[in-house]
């Protein structure tokens, strides 16, 4: 019995081994068949999620265009091109004896695909003479690729432009296997002797100064693992990179890695792969980096918060340097080529690298959301073709900047002071430039949407195009600037006065725009109703319901800078309004249109008083209240403007156009509590400096027929002899036409 | 029974692992299903794409938005396609289905009257390449192209002449008589395109039924013929 219960007892543990065994490898094989299909399921499927592309407009080149001063040099340094002493590949631009050369890049535009190019700009004064291929032949176009401004994340913020294998320049693999894993392409996923050299590192140093891990690792852990270093992960880290071996060629992991590893981080955005960071650090696409380049990105790899770059250039180079120095040693590279690279700075891009257009993409976002779900928008790698204008822009927020330094110098400190700059283009109501806030825009709220704050004077014009639709008034017409004094329904008298508290007699009513008149206006308003006014509104593009009450003659509307700008787009364009609009299309990843957007026009008012009224914006500008802008402006650049400011001084507004762009301007306390500006010392320089850098064709008026001009005494209303000396030119329908006078006086 | 043991186990394990979830989200739905109109907010400013999809309506702000902006701090624009007012005013228009292909009822004539060339270079360029485009069957990318030649030359009389000629053809009368009305302004002393404006104008009218409107602008066409 004894000896049977010990061959039992003996028997009973290796038949409970045996068993456990069985279960645990079993358990290994389901577990290998699970992480197997983890990892075919990952790696097949839709890898990531890619962000929309926001594209700038891009910048035509053709003859006979003007550009500003400065401008071209700074598109194509925001679009990383290299100066070089001849430009031979996409990307790079000479200096020539007439203009420069440009080596334009590849892109695929939502019309269609547009080859790189080499083409010379002959420029003169800022102006484009003539285009010429490398060939020879003149051209009349060049289109450069757009900027890409922007992108539409996830909401894990992850941010990639994905590259293949073929898109890296000569050098980028042999460096990033020299590096990370030299013998990539002959190991099964995982290095025994990698690790056990990396012990054997580790050891001598009594710290970890080596990792053993792959590329195929590192993989597995960036694209299938959490960061947490559980023992878990320890655990399947190698048997999956194993599995990913076997599966998938060299070349497939290679690619899946190249667009994986994380490079870097910009604010909440997580930059990952090398087409993005090349893009990102450099300006450029991947494909046109130099070897001291490649191996600054390759060298990122092992710590890219530490290298970076842009904060620790020192820290950067040196392990740029490092990484050269592998290259040599691996004999990849000659000694003298190493010590060349290694004395090269990094050429990091320029190009501002943060969002630097939060107003105007913000506006996008919300534009584009209301056509496409946000999977869609932050998933699908969209790409957006918008009308951002990166020059009117960057100079936008330049004089929002500048100006309101200059405000707080001469006004003291305002903390509260809050401003807001719409611009678009002329003729196409395309938006250019949004600033949101005092700063070019870094914080939250977008001021050019809302706040909407009484508009004040900037209202004044309606009223004139109101009247002059009547067909009873020319800008000529004399309208008295007495005291008004107007019953209300409580009871109570309005008795709205002059800027200056004075009245001034019976004046042109060209005149009650330009010194902005407040009874004038008043009178010139209850002579067509309040009704008129509003319905005009409308017509120009303004949909919010508004109270018709006198006050609105003077501008007791509420707005936002984004409304006015379109009541005076329509005004600049016109007569025609055109709502503003900043996408232009929306195409998938691969080139497919979504979207675009028709230009189209509805008549708001017609030509011929519209004309009138520019006539008479135009002499605001030159003898009214908007004549500070000639302290930045030359005195023959035309421009139609408006000041504005509201009760106490709470806002301060300018807006106006020039040939192409119609810009809108408020500044305001956040609180709204008064400020010490009125339109015209506050608004107006912001408007003024941006108008003198962006570029000026001059342009002439195209006068209806409707209209004549006729020399005017303006206060008998006749027309007289061209030789006196107290007539006005002022042009008046032909309905309206005056009779002439032989003398001046009479 | 000791065979079973492992079996059951076996099963269990196949069964956690046909449930487990997969750590990422698979294959996103096709963007083709955003293109389907049906499912999408009908906006009839918009120009028929090749791709029957949805169209990126301008940006204006309309009162609701305005209490959006109110209420949720960040603003928000709402789109307010300009078409659709234009289609309230012009009562007597044919209503058009709101999905986005294109429907010629009557292709109107455009007017066969030779313009002036443009004394500038490129303007010749991009309109021969709508030309080439519309001759494709191509007629977004025409419109595509006509647009940057606007914005190029936004004064020159001869790219909303083809504008408005174009968007005819497609049936948007009301949007091509506007563009002509437009062009109208650019061109007080040239005879030639006041002609052919006032006849596609003529033409939009007709196609809208504006038997008044047309009457007039034949009137107008006459005087420059």
């Amino acid at each position: 019995m004894k000896s049977k219960s010990k061959a039992v007892q003996g028997w009973v543990p290796w038949l409970l081994l045996m068993k456990l065994a069985t279960v645990l490898m079993v358990l290994g094989v389901l577990a290998l068949v699970y992480l197997d299909a983890q990892i075919r399921h990952r790696f097949e499927g839709h890898r990531w999620s890619l962000p929309a592309k926001v594209y700038a407009r891009p910048l035509e080149l053709f003859s006979g265009q003007q550009l500003a001063q400065g401008q071209l040099d700074y598109e194509l340094t925001q679009l990383g091109y290299r100066w070089v002493k001849q430009a031979r590949a996409p990307g790079q631009v000479q200096k020539t004896d007439r203009g420069i050369a440009i080596y334009t890049r590849g892109f695929r535009f939502a019309d269609g695909d547009q080859q790189g190019q080499l083409v010379e700009v002959s420029m003169q004064y800022n102006k484009v003479i003539s285009l010429h291929r490398a060939t020879g032949q003149t051209t009349s176009l060049l289109r450069l690729e757009p900027q890409l401004v922007g992108g539409i994340y996830p909401s894990h913020n992850e941010d990639r432009e994905l590259i293949q294998l073929d898109d890296l320049p000569n050098g980028f693999i042999e460096t990033l296997l020299a590096v990370e894993d030299h013998q990539y392409y002959s190991h099964y996923g995982v290095s025994p002797t990698g690790i056990a050299r990396a012990m054997w590192a580790n050891m001598k140093a009594g710290a970890v100064v080596q990792g053993g891990s792959t590329l195929t690792q590192q993989l597995v852990k960036n694209f299938y693992l959490t960061d947490r270093q559980t023992l878990w992960r320890k655990l399947i880290e190698a048997p999956m990179a194993l599995l990913l071996n076997v599966h998938y060629s060299k070349d497939e992991v290679l690619e899946v890695y190249l667009n994986e590893v994380f490079v870097g981080q910009a604010g909440k955005r997580a930059l990952h792969g090398f087409g993005l960071a090349s893009r990102f650090y450099f300006g450029q696409p991947v494909g046109e980096l130099k070897l001291h380049q490649v191996a600054l990105l390759v060298g990122l790899v092992k710590g890219p918060s530490y290298y970076n770059p842009q904060k620790h250039p020192k820290r950067a180079t040196k392990r740029r340097n490092i990484v050269l120095s592998i290259l040599a040693k691996r004999g990849l590279i000659s000694n003298a080529q190493k010590l060349n690279y290694q004395g090269l700075p990094l050429d990091l891009s320029e190009a501002s690298q943060v969002s630097r257009y939060p107003a105007y993409m913000d506006v996008v976002r919300q534009q584009l959301q209301q056509h496409y779900p946000a999977s869609a928008l932050s998933s699908h790698g969209l790409r957006i073709f918008t009308s951002l204008d990166p020059w009117v822009q960057n100079q936008a927020d330049k004089a929002m900047i500048d100006q309101i330094k200059k405000l707080n110098k001469r006004y003291g400190d305002m903390p509260e002071l809050q401003g807001a700059l719409v611009v678009s283009h002329r003729d196409s109501g395309e938006l250019l430039a949004l600033v949101g806030d005092n700063n070019g825009g870094y914080a939250g709220h977008n001021w050019a949407l809302d706040p909407s704050r009484q508009v004040g004077s900037l209202l004044k014009p309606v009223v004139h195009l109101a009247a002059l639709e009547t067909g009873r008034f020319s800008p000529a017409s004399i309208i008295d600037d007495g005291p008004v004094s107007l019953p209300q329904s409580d009871g109570s008298l309005w008795q709205p006065q002059n800027y200056d508290r004075k009245s001034h007699g019976k004046v042109p009513m060209y005149e009650a725009l330009a010194k902005s008149y407040n009874q004038a206006n008043v009178r010139l308003g209850m002579q067509i109703g309040v009704d008129a006014v509003l319905l005009q509104l409308k017509k120009l593009g303004i949909e919010q319901s508004i109270p018709a009450y006198p006050s609105v003659f003077l501008g007791a509307v509420e707005m936002s800078p984004l409304q006015v700008n379109q009541i005076y787009q329509t005004i600049a364009g016109h007569g025609f309004y055109s709502p503003l609009s900043l996408v232009r299309q929306v195409t998938k990843a691969n080139g497919q249109l979504l979207s675009h957007f028709p230009f189209a026009v509805r008549q708001a008012a017609s030509s011929a008083s519209v004309y009138m009224l520019q006539q008479e914006m135009y002499k605001v500008a030159t003898e009214g209240t908007a004549k500070g802008v000639y302290r930045y402006l030359p005195k023959h650049q035309q421009v139609a403007a408006k000041t504005g400011t509201t009760n106490d001084q709470r806002d301060s507004w300018f807006s106006g156009f020039s040939g192409q762009h119609v810009a809108t301007v408020w500044l305001g306390n956040e609180d709204a509590k008064p400020t010490p500006l009125t339109g015209a010392s506050g608004a107006l320089n912001i408007w003024g400096q941006l108008v003198k850098k962006l570029a000026y064709t001059p342009y002439e008026d195209i006068k209806p027929q409707a209209v004549e001009y006729y020399y005017l005494n303006t206060i008998t209303g006749r027309a007289i002899p061209k030789g006196c000396s107290n007539g006005v030119w002022l042009p008046m329908p032909q309905n309206l036409a005056p009779t002439y006078s032989i003398m001046c006086g009479y | 029974m000791t065979l079973l043991k492992p079996l059951l186990w076996m099963s269990m394990g196949l069964l956690m692992g046909a449930c487990a979830a997969p750590r990422y989200d698979p294959i996103v739905e096709d963007l083709s299903v955003l293109a389907r109109p049906s499912e999408r907010i009908p906006t009839s400013g918009a120009q028929a794409t090749d791709v029957s999809a949805p169209v990126v309506a301008p940006v204006t702000l309309s009162p609701q938005a305005k209490q959006h902006q109110a209420a949720t701090t960040t603003a928000v624009v709402t789109a307010q396609p300009i078409a659709t007012q234009i289609k309230a005013e012009a009562k007597s228009a044919p209503q058009e289905p709101s999905n986005q292909s294109v429907v010629i009822t009557q292709p109107a004539a455009v007017p066969d009257a030779p313009l002036p060339e443009s004394d500038q270079a490129v303007v010749e360029q991009l309109l021969a390449e709508a030309d080439q485009l519309k001759a494709q069957g191509k007629v977004t990318q025409a419109v595509i192209q006509l647009q940057r030649a606007q914005r190029i030359a936004p004064r020159e009389p001869k790219v909303y002449a083809r504008l408005a000629a174009l968007q005819l053809s497609l049936g948007e009368a009301s949007r091509a008589e506007q563009l002509s009305l437009k062009g109208l302004t650019l061109v007080p002393n040239q005879q030639n395109y006041q002609y052919y404006f006032w006849k596609l104008i003529a033409a939009s009218r007709s196609h809208l039924g504006n038997v008044s409107g047309e009457a007039e602008a034949i009137g107008e066409a006459a005087k420059y013929k």
